[in-house]
């Protein structure tokens, strides 16, 4: 069901299918008055450089608050970015047209985090599944929806025999496989999971992650997992990418990543985790944070994770990191000075960009 | 260790619904030690919230009967009077809930909400009450105590709020403190924050805390005994080694056995509980996990209810104890 690669991928790179560069969504921040004069920006993303590789699960992490929503729904223009560029297999999202962009609604679907409100109360699980066929028109006629929807539902691991019921009639779990069954529907090659696991229980979240992981397999999906979870994303994932204050400051092989962490907020983020071995816990060294994530309203100059970086040392306020390899693993890029200094010196005009603002202590 | 801070005896909880009556919990006993840490776990639905809630006279006298015995440094709490309960919460029992958001009052600063639980319970004059309340906001951690004890609880942030219910819940210094999901809406980072301080001022003051959360990894990190509910029973309870590392009932085992571990690479799928919890209203007759229950080894699990039983000797001079028919032979 995915479509052959357009313009064929160089030998030994990556297929790439879904890929940001430079991308901004920024908020104005209005005033409550009657002229709602702007009198602020809120970054929620902030100079975003990711690609998602053809086939592969991507798993996205960070706190929240860190814009990782945010960047899920400016890859499939749900919202729409202020900057930068999207492409989706070759194709620059940003500028589709009507038809273009109905187009990428069937090629790119999306599971949401609260099964509960994803779901309209007064439809059938058959009417809920059917809408994405009908608004494509596929599987015209009765009969052929009504036998796709039965087979969708067979899929999630449901029984075909629930299509007349409503949602209200279903527990957490098996509403999450309907609206996956839902995302599925448009033969999509690409999945966009936000937070979808993070309302259910821990046998069922199991569940929901294995059916997950089928259906990568079986579909040949590309996946891209936000959660806040990192044992569930390590567990999903091929690669990881690791979020702050609207930007990415590490990507990896997902192993890379969770055994050799080369940025200092990974590290923290990581040593946060409780794991349910009472034995590793109490000798394992855990990271604690000072302080709060900084505004986004009021991004730190340079590297933003500097006002709560153990290791923060002379360039990190005047240069913002560039991703640059680290480690040993290929593929891993963390932006961070430790591993030398690479990026952008600070333009100490900007007014927007003073260099004390967020700092905890203030 | 000295005299228990909290011994519940046989609690159980029936609640009245319009689908008939919920046994919500059915016969739970612990107790918690000075300066102790007991974790109560279990899914949603599992009556560990109610179990707690039952304990301050906090479900509704309309509709929730509570039997049992639940004393707190001697005193029977579902015996007390009204007045009297009023006088144990705060200096006796802190609660901290799970939404820091909706634990606090939005339109009350926060020195406004901890100076009104000092007054209740002391003689504090309105000045010794605020220089008190900036005191536990430096205690907690909250940066410039001074200033923030002005603030108003959307002014702070969701690991800011949950340090303020915090210090509201310890204002009085209680000997017991239950934290019911106190972190389950929190970042990771945030959590370990607000860890690292519980049990920085657990060891201060020897305040005995009732955990109650879903998390086996917070568990792992905070808790000297751990309890696991399922049912509305406890079906396995023992010292934290003991039941996180050795599990004996199925049940306690699936819920391990489907958390997706950090530490190890493993492309296996995780192991899952097919099904869902029974409903309160309708439990079966037997073992409670039994519809569940991959091993079901034992011809009585249909028909006759385990008992909480000794299946170890344990570490730390605590029997491992475990509610099942199949851990004969497996425990070893």
């Amino acid at each position: 069901m995915t479509s052959p690669a357009k313009g064929g991928p160089a030998e030994g790179a990556p297929d790439v299918l879904v890929s940001a560069r430079g991308l901004e969504v920024h908020f104005p921040i209005r005033s409550g008055g009657a002229l709602r004069r702007t009198t602020g920006v809120l970054r929620a993303v902030d100079g975003v450089d990711l690609d998602v590789h053809r086939g592969e699960t991507l798993g996205l992490v960070g706190e929240s608050g860190c814009g990782k929503s945010t960047l899920g729904n400016a890859l499939l223009r749900l919202v729409p970015p202020t900057g930068g560029t999207v492409t989706f297999d070759g194709a620059d999202v940003t500028r589709m047209r009507r038809r273009e962009l109905r187009e990428l609604r069937r090629r790119a679907g999306m599971v949401f985090q609260d099964p509960f409100a994803s779901l309209d109360p007064r439809r059938t699980v058959a009417q809920t599944v059917a809408e994405p066929l009908e608004v494509h028109g596929l599987h015209p006629g009765r009969q052929a929806r009504a036998a796709r929807v039965r087979e969708l539902l067979q899929l999630v691991g449901l029984d075909p025999a629930v299509a007349a019921r409503y949602p209200h009639e279903f527990s957490g779990g098996q509403r999450q496989r309907v609206g996956i069954a839902r995302a599925l529907a448009g033969e999509p090659d690409f999945l966009v999971c936000d937070e979808a696991i993070a309302s259910l229980d821990v046998s069922v979240q199991a569940q929901v992650l294995n059916l997950l992981r089928r259906l990568q397999r079986q579909l040949g999906l590309t996946l891209l997992f936000i959660s806040h979870d990192l044992s569930a994303v390590r567990h999903v994932s091929d690669r990881i990418a690791v979020m702050y204050l609207g930007r990415v400051v590490e990507v990896g092989p997902a192993a890379a990543v969770a055994a050799g962490p080369q940025m200092p907020y990974t590290r923290a983020l990581l040593s946060a985790v409780p794991l349910p071995h009472p034995e590793l816990e109490r000798s394992r060294q855990r990271i604690v944070l000072r302080g709060d994530v900084p505004s986004p309203s009021r991004v730190p100059s340079g590297c933003r994770f500097r006002t709560r970086c153990p290791d923060v040392f002379q360039p990190c306020p005047d240069v913002d990191p560039a991703l640059q390899p680290v480690g040993s693993a290929p593929g891993h890029v963390a932006a961070c000075h430790l591993h030398g200094v690479v990026g952008t010196p600070v333009e100490r005009e900007r007014p927007d960009a003073p260099v004390d603002a967020g700092d905890p202590a203030a | 260790m000295t005299a228990p801070v909290l011994e519940v005896e046989d609690l159980r909880v029936d609640l009245r619904t319009p689908r008939g009556t919920a046994h919500v919990v059915n016969g739970l006993s612990y107790t918690v030690g000075a300066g102790e840490t007991v974790a109560v776990v279990g899914e949603s639905g599992s009556g560990k919230s109610v179990s707690v809630l039952a304990l301050l006279g906090l479900l509704p006298a309309r509709t929730a009967t509570v039997t049992g015995r639940a004393l707190l440094d001697g005193e029977d709490l579902l015996t007390m009077s009204p007045e009297r309960l009023r006088q144990v919460r705060g200096p006796g029992v802190g609660m901290v809930f799970q939404d820091p958001m909706t634990s606090l009052n939005p339109v009350l600063t926060v020195g406004r909400q901890l100076t009104e639980g000092l007054r209740a319970h002391g003689s504090l004059s309105k000045a010794a009450a605020r220089a008190r309340a900036v005191e536990l906001l430096g205690e907690v951690g909250l940066p410039d105590p001074g200033r923030a004890v002005d603030r108003y609880p959307h002014e702070l942030s969701g690991g800011m709020r949950q340090r303020v219910v915090i210090a509201i819940a310890l204002s009085n210094s209680p000997s017991l403190l239950i934290a019911d999901e106190a972190t389950t809406a929190l970042d990771v980072t945030v959590q370990a924050q607000i860890l690292d301080l519980v049990e920085g001022l657990q060891t201060e003051h020897g305040t005995g805390v009732v955990w109650i959360t879903h998390d086996l990894g917070v568990v792992a990190g905070i808790a000297d005994r751990v309890l696991v509910m399922y049912g509305g029973r406890c079906v396995e309870d023992g010292t934290v080694d003991d039941v996180l590392e050795r599990p004996v009932h199925p049940y306690t085992r699936g819920l391990l056995g489907a958390l997706p571990d950090l530490a190890t690479d493993d492309e296996a799928d995780l192991a899952t509980i097919p099904g869902t919890p029974p409903p309160p209203t309708d439990l079966p007759a037997g073992c409670v996990f039994w519809p569940r229950c991959p091993v079901r080894g034992d011809a009585r699990c249909e028909t006759e209810q385990p008992p909480l039983a000794v299946v170890a000797a344990g570490t730390g001079g605590l029997p491992h104890r475990a509610a099942t028919w199949c851990a004969e032979g497996e425990a070893s």
